[in-house]
């Protein structure tokens, strides 16, 4: 279950932008253990299933590089999700 | 001044903005003596897309890790076409019609590795770096652009 964020707990930290915005908060915390992006997207549709579409094309960062479902994510880290670039 | 042996603008530039572009006094930093050609795109805010009326845009960025691949464009770029100066740099924020949303200089030797390099920065930067734009539209609806359409 995605909460908002409160300084000093020890739990992953997802930021979202662009459309994402319109389905997630900018930033929250999820509660339930999450081990690799794919997780992280099921976790995601789990709470608002609209972004399934969107979350499907979208990549995943953490300490400012692109992951992949390899990466082990843990409980405190910052994952920032990245739609499809649309600047210019 | 610059040296002759630099590859690099006499100031450096960063490169997301989320004041107005200075793409005057840009490409006045853009001149290098081994530079026979300096190519300048300007992309800017039209009024229309898709047939429907814009007022404006809102560009948003990651900007870590935008910034860290904007650099990293430009730097193969310049060893890719031994270019003289290679410059770019993007709006965030609110950009009105009109105006210079993201602005790519590049010096070369000669003309044919300027354009082509700046075609290839302009190109990278639509498709890869985390920046996305937010179209908002006459009729007070907005909208966030999902992809880059090449253009």
């Amino acid at each position: 279950m995605a909460r908002k964020l409160r300084a000093g707990e020890d739990k992953m930290t997802i930021h979202v932008y662009a459309k994402l915005k319109d389905y997630f908060e900018p930033e929250f915390e999820l509660e339930e253990t999450i081990g690799n992006t794919d997780q992280l997207q099921e976790a995601l549709v789990r709470i608002n299933g609209g972004a399934s579409e969107l979350l499907s094309t979208c990549r995943f960062a953490v300490r400012e590089g692109f992951i992949d479902n390899t990466f082990k994510l843990e409980e405190h880290d910052i994952v920032v999700i990245i739609p499809p670039s649309s600047g210019g | 001044m610059i040296s002759s042996s630099s590859s690099r603008p006499a100031v450096e530039v960063s490169p997301l903005s989320a004041e107005s572009i200075d793409m005057i006094g840009l490409l006045s930093g853009a001149h290098h003596p081994g530079a026979g050609a300096v190519v300048l795109f300007s992309g800017e805010v039209r009024d229309n897309n898709k047939g429907r009326s814009v007022l404006g845009l809102e560009y948003e960025a990651y900007a870590p890790l935008a910034i860290r691949m904007i650099e990293e464009i430009l730097a193969e770029a310049r060893s890719k076409w031994s270019l003289k100066i290679a410059i770019a740099q993007h709006r965030t924020g609110k950009v009105t019609v009109g105006d210079t949303a993201v602005v790519v200089i590049t010096a070369s030797a000669h003309r044919s590795e300027a354009y082509a390099a700046n075609r290839y920065i302009i190109d990278r930067i639509k498709h890869e770096a985390p920046i996305w734009k937010c179209e908002y539209y006459a009729d007070g609806t907005k909208e966030w652009s999902e992809n880059c359409n090449h253009q």
